[in-house]
């Protein structure tokens, strides 16, 4: 899939949300917000407003699937869980990630 | 596979929508149980978890943002707001459409002609095969630019037999038929084509068979194929035309079957309704036709086989020139005349459009007004612009609300374009509606009696696609930028002022140099189409020698009242002394062929002591009449004296010569009893003795220089063959109408086998002057409207220019500024656009003038009379625009003016 530049902060909602689908599986987007706010100890707060965009385009770029189900409370939702498309993306981003964060913390320490 | 989804998305675009309210929906009950199980109450609860997340529509956009059919969605709201505004604004709207619909219309139709006549494919089988033989030089074998491409029966015959470049060829000639049987002739246009015509061309038919080669041999008696159009018209039906016989030009021919009806031959303008095979010229000409060599009237088209480019048929063709020419030599040419035959050759030039007489005469002039009716549509494009600049203005604080309600720029310039592609596409429906009108009137006026222009006109994909491309060109021209503008807005600043002007200054600097260029661009049409009026004048008022009112034509063919030829000069006398017999005709001309009729005679003429500069220096125009002739056309006689009955009969051969022929080959105005000869062959004719001298006339057109002619008696040329039909000159105060059962009576009583053609002279002169007058009137038309739709958009600009500073004019006038001043004002600030207008437009005249140069006729393009005329007339309109404003201008209230400050 190429990427637009302008993705970049995008990027990052698309790593928080997979790597999220690839450990947890199957969520939906009210427990992909909990998940990534409580594993970043409340340091990250997905904008609740740019998760379900995010979550559509990833779904039509084939890294996620998504199937209405049933929650505990007999809600009805729509359950996301990661696809093999998914996976691979998730590598990549995570090793991309990697870069960027390994690069600011070296300029940061030489700066 | 991302637009497989989309695509998957615009089938279930519904469920879409629905998914993502209940996905929402979701996530705001769970987000308030969270916070009620915090403590809140459900009612905060519910409204926090709102809060939190932010705008929904902004979601539910981006989200489906990529989904086409919400795409479509959103654009059907777009429509549906604009035109609402659009109906909002009836006024604007109005002269938007109107002066769209004015640009778009008459693109629509100068184009559909253009298309029609120069651009299209014939309606056959893959017709960028086709190509046509023309002459070409076998020394110099390029492109020819010889606008002819006859050929002759046996040249024919050649390379139908003795080349083998085409995978199909065959030999057309236009023919207008006659299909009465004596009396009133009744024209039909035709062509006489050798047999494998449809056969090559794939026409199909829709009854019957069509021509085969097996009917286009020797000897035989002929066949006829109508087009469908003439068989539903004519004979009540396909089914019904086979087998009824046809009378063309006196010879029964059966019909044999029915063309498909789109087809009309290959000569676009001229449609041919009847179709019969080349061996008839046999028939119809008389025997030994298809075997004279220098009887020029085929035009040759092939099939070029799949894959040869027109250089390699050429070559091919070239290759066989030689032995083609040698065995087609005229044997009784003269010697020079034979060893120059023998340097042509052939090559082929594109026919997938076919030919046409039509395209030869109108091609340049449909360029040039396509061009000028582009010009029109601009300087209304402008107006547009500058309308919607203005209201942009005025629009500022809606858009201002939209783009403060989280609008992007880029929605609210789509929206803005929305409303201009809306307006365009009114404009060109209104326009199209237009154009089949004007297009109905322009072919009309094309159309002379003898040659109505056939034109398929019907819309086509191709003409509606250039209408609505042209709008939707024009809707971005006049859009783009006055959207751009009107939302580059500091909303926040403009929602704190009210509103108030604060664009004013932009669009202000903007819209006069547009205003400029409006006045310059409809100065250059103004004075091209000076240009074309004068050349028209002129050409109306050009003196032709003879007087065109008060005269009727009788075209009289005797060729089937008797086989016997040497009773034909008897029965033109019988025809001359019915026609003087008929009461309130005053005298009665007879002559070979009448001015401007589209025929006639020249020869070569040799003067002891005369040497031409070149071949077309020797020669003069001929003409054989009657002793009636110039006393009837009104020519005057200079010197010596008319023909009498006698002349013609005598063995001294004796003509009468116009001053310019006795200038021009004798230096003398009074040549009296000189002689001079013709070439016959090798040898030259017995002498002509001059026994007259006559005034100069116009032979073939009005714009021709004065020409040559020499005047022979009746009898002089009588006995040659074809040489039967006779033009009758009668002057009358009498219309055409009424005369005309007096005339066939007077002709039946000689013969009933006669064929007549009676119309006034006058129409045959006009009929001259159809292109002059098309552009002419065309171009005064777009001149018009141009102008029209400049000053109105200069008005515009000054009445909103006014509005816009009433304040200043008010305190002007508060500190004491007289009503004049207030005027010089507005009048100075038009002066200065106007005379910037008229600056470029000069310029711009100088450069578009040279490409009508060859359509003037006694005006020079760069003519500083029509230049200044044309600037005058701006300048008078201009004034009267400006007048308007500048009046109310001066009227303004001062303290009116400064309290609404």
């Amino acid at each position: 899939m190429a990427r637009s530049k302008n993705d970049v902060l995008q990027g990052t909602i698309d790593l928080l949300v997979l790597r999220s689908l690839d450990v947890r599986g199957a969520l939906h987007g009210y427990a992909i917000t909990q998940h990534i706010q409580r594993g970043s100890a409340d340091l990250l707060r997905v904008e609740e407003g740019s998760l379900y965009p995010a979550l559509h385009r990833m779904e039509q770029a084939g890294w996620v699937r998504g199937r209405w189900g049933t929650t505990e409370k007999n809600r009805q939702a729509r359950f996301y869980a990661i696809t093999a498309a998914g996976r691979r993306q998730l590598e990549q981003e995570q090793e991309s990630w990697g870069r960027l964060t390994d690069g600011v913390n070296r300029v940061l320490r030489f700066a | 596979m991302s637009w497989l989804h989309r695509l998957a998305n615009t089938l279930r675009p519904r469920s879409l929508a629905r998914d993502l309210d209940r996905e929402v929906a979701f996530h705001l009950s769970e987000r308030a149980d969270d916070l009620a199980a915090g403590g809140m109450s459900p009612d905060q609860a519910a409204l926090e978890a709102r809060r939190r997340f932010g705008n929904r529509t902004v979601l539910t956009e981006r989200t489906h943002d990529r989904d086409v059919m919400v795409w479509l969605e959103s654009v059907v709201a777009d429509v549906r707001y604009a035109g609402r505004t659009l109906v909002a604004h009836p006024g604007f709207t109005a002269v938007a459409v109107l002066s769209l619909a004015l640009g778009l219309g008459a693109n629509t139709a100068i184009f559909s002609l253009a298309d029609a006549v120069i651009l299209r494919s014939l309606p056959v089988r893959d017709p960028a095969q086709l190509m046509m033989v023309e002459p070409r030089d076998r020394d110099h074998p390029g492109p020819s630019p010889r606008a002819d491409v006859d050929f002759t029966n046996p040249i024919w015959e050649q390379i139908r037999d003795h080349t083998h470049v085409f995978t199909g060829v065959f030999a057309y000639n236009s023919h207008t038929f006659d299909l009465s049987n004596g009396g009133l002739v009744r024209h039909t246009n035709g062509a006489i084509v050798s047999g494998a015509f449809f056969d090559v061309l794939g026409v199909r038919s829709v009854a019957g068979r069509l021509l085969a080669t097996g009917d286009d041999v020797r000897g035989c008696g002929g066949v006829a194929v109508v087009s469908g159009g003439f068989a539903s018209r004519e004979l009540g039906g396909a089914a019904a035309a086979i087998g009824r016989t046809l009378t063309l030009d006196g010879h029964p021919m059966e019909i044999v079957g029915v063309s498909d009806p789109r087809f009309f031959g290959i000569e676009v303008g001229r449609k041919a309704d009847v179709f019969i095979p080349l061996c008839t010229e046999d028939l119809l000409q008389g025997p030994g036709t298809l075997d004279q060599r220098s009887n020029w009237y085929l035009q040759i088209v092939g099939r070029a086989a799949p894959g040869l480019t027109l250089d390699a048929v050429s070559a091919r063709l070239a290759a066989a020139g030689p032995a083609i020419m040698e065995a087609t030599l005229p044997q009784r040419w003269s010697h020079t005349a034979k060893s120059q035959y023998l340097t042509r050759s052939f090559g082929v030039r594109p026919a997938a459009s076919g030919f046409s007489g039509l395209r030869q005469e109108y091609d340049k002039p449909l360029w040039l007004l396509m061009a000028a009716v582009a010009l029109v549509l601009i300087i209304a494009c402008v107006n547009i612009a500058n309308l919607l600049l203005a209201r942009g203005a005025a629009r500022q604080r809606e858009i201002a609300i939209r783009v403060s309600l989280g609008a992007g720029r880029a929605r609210v310039v789509r929206q803005l374009l929305t409303e201009c592609v809306l307006l365009a596409l009114g404009g060109a429906m209104l326009g199209v509606l237009f154009a089949r009108w004007a297009d109905l009137l322009i072919v009309a006026w094309i159309s002379t009696r003898r040659q109505p222009a056939a034109l398929d006109l019907s819309l086509d994909w191709r003409v509606l696609g250039f209408t609505v491309g042209a709008a939707l060109v024009t809707a971005v021209l006049f859009g783009l930028v006055p959207a751009w503008r009107a939302t580059r807005v500091d909303a926040h600043a403009l929602l704190k002022s009210g509103g108030r002007g604060l664009a004013g200054g932009r669009r202000h600097r903007m819209s006069r140099p547009l205003v400029a260029a409006q006045l310059a661009l409809s100065l250059a049409l103004v004075t091209s189409a000076g240009l074309l009026l004068t050349t028209f004048r002129n050409l109306a008022s050009v003196d032709p020698g003879f007087r065109r009112d008060g005269i009727v034509l009788v075209e009289a063919d005797l060729s089937r009242a008797t086989p016997d030829t040497g009773r034909l000069p008897a029965m033109a006398r019988g025809v001359l002394d019915g026609l003087r017999a008929i009461p309130g005709v005053r005298s009665v001309g007879q002559s070979a062929f009448t001015a401007m009729s589209g025929s006639g005679w020249n020869d070569f003429v040799l003067v002891p002591g005369f040497t031409a500069h070149d071949a077309q220096d020797s020669l003069s125009y001929f003409n054989e009449v009657g002793e009636d002739y110039f006393s009837t056309m009104g020519t005057p006689l200079l010197a010596g004296r008319t023909f009498t009955p006698a002349d013609g009969a005598g063995s001294d051969a004796v003509v009468i010569v116009t001053r310019t022929m006795a200038r021009h080959f004798f230096g003398v105005d009074n040549p009296l009893g000189r002689t001079f000869r013709t070439p016959i062959g090798d040898t030259a004719s017995p002498p002509y003795r001059i026994i007259g001298v006559v005034g100069d006339s116009k032979y073939r057109s009005l714009d021709e220089a004065t020409p040559a002619i020499v005047y022979v008696p009746l009898g002089a040329k009588a006995g040659l063959p074809g040489w039967s039909t006779w033009s009758y000159e009668v002057r009358t105060d009498l219309p055409v109408t009424t005369i005309v059962p007096a005339v066939r009576d007077a002709v039946g009583r000689v013969s009933p086998a006669i064929e007549i053609d009676v119309h006034a002279l006058s129409a045959q002169v006009d009929a001259t002057l159809a292109r002059p007058r098309l552009l002419a009137t065309l171009s005064s038309f777009f001149g018009a409207l141009a102008l029209v739709l400049a000053v109105v958009g200069l008005y515009g600009t000054l009445a909103y220019d006014v509005t816009r500073r009433r304040n200043e004019i008010g305190i002007r006038m508060a500190l004491g500024a007289a009503w004049k001043d207030v005027v010089r004002l507005v009048v100075g600030d038009a002066g200065r656009v106007v005379a910037a207008g008229v600056l470029i437009g000069a310029a711009l005249s100088l450069a578009a003038t040279r490409f009508v140069a060859s359509l003037l006729y006694g005006i020079a393009p760069q003519d500083v009379r029509t230049l200044v005329g044309a600037t005058g007339v701006l300048a008078c309109t201009a004034l009267i625009a400006t007048m308007l404003p500048a009046w109310r201008a001066a009227r303004t209230d001062p303290t009116e003016a400064l309290r609404d400050e």
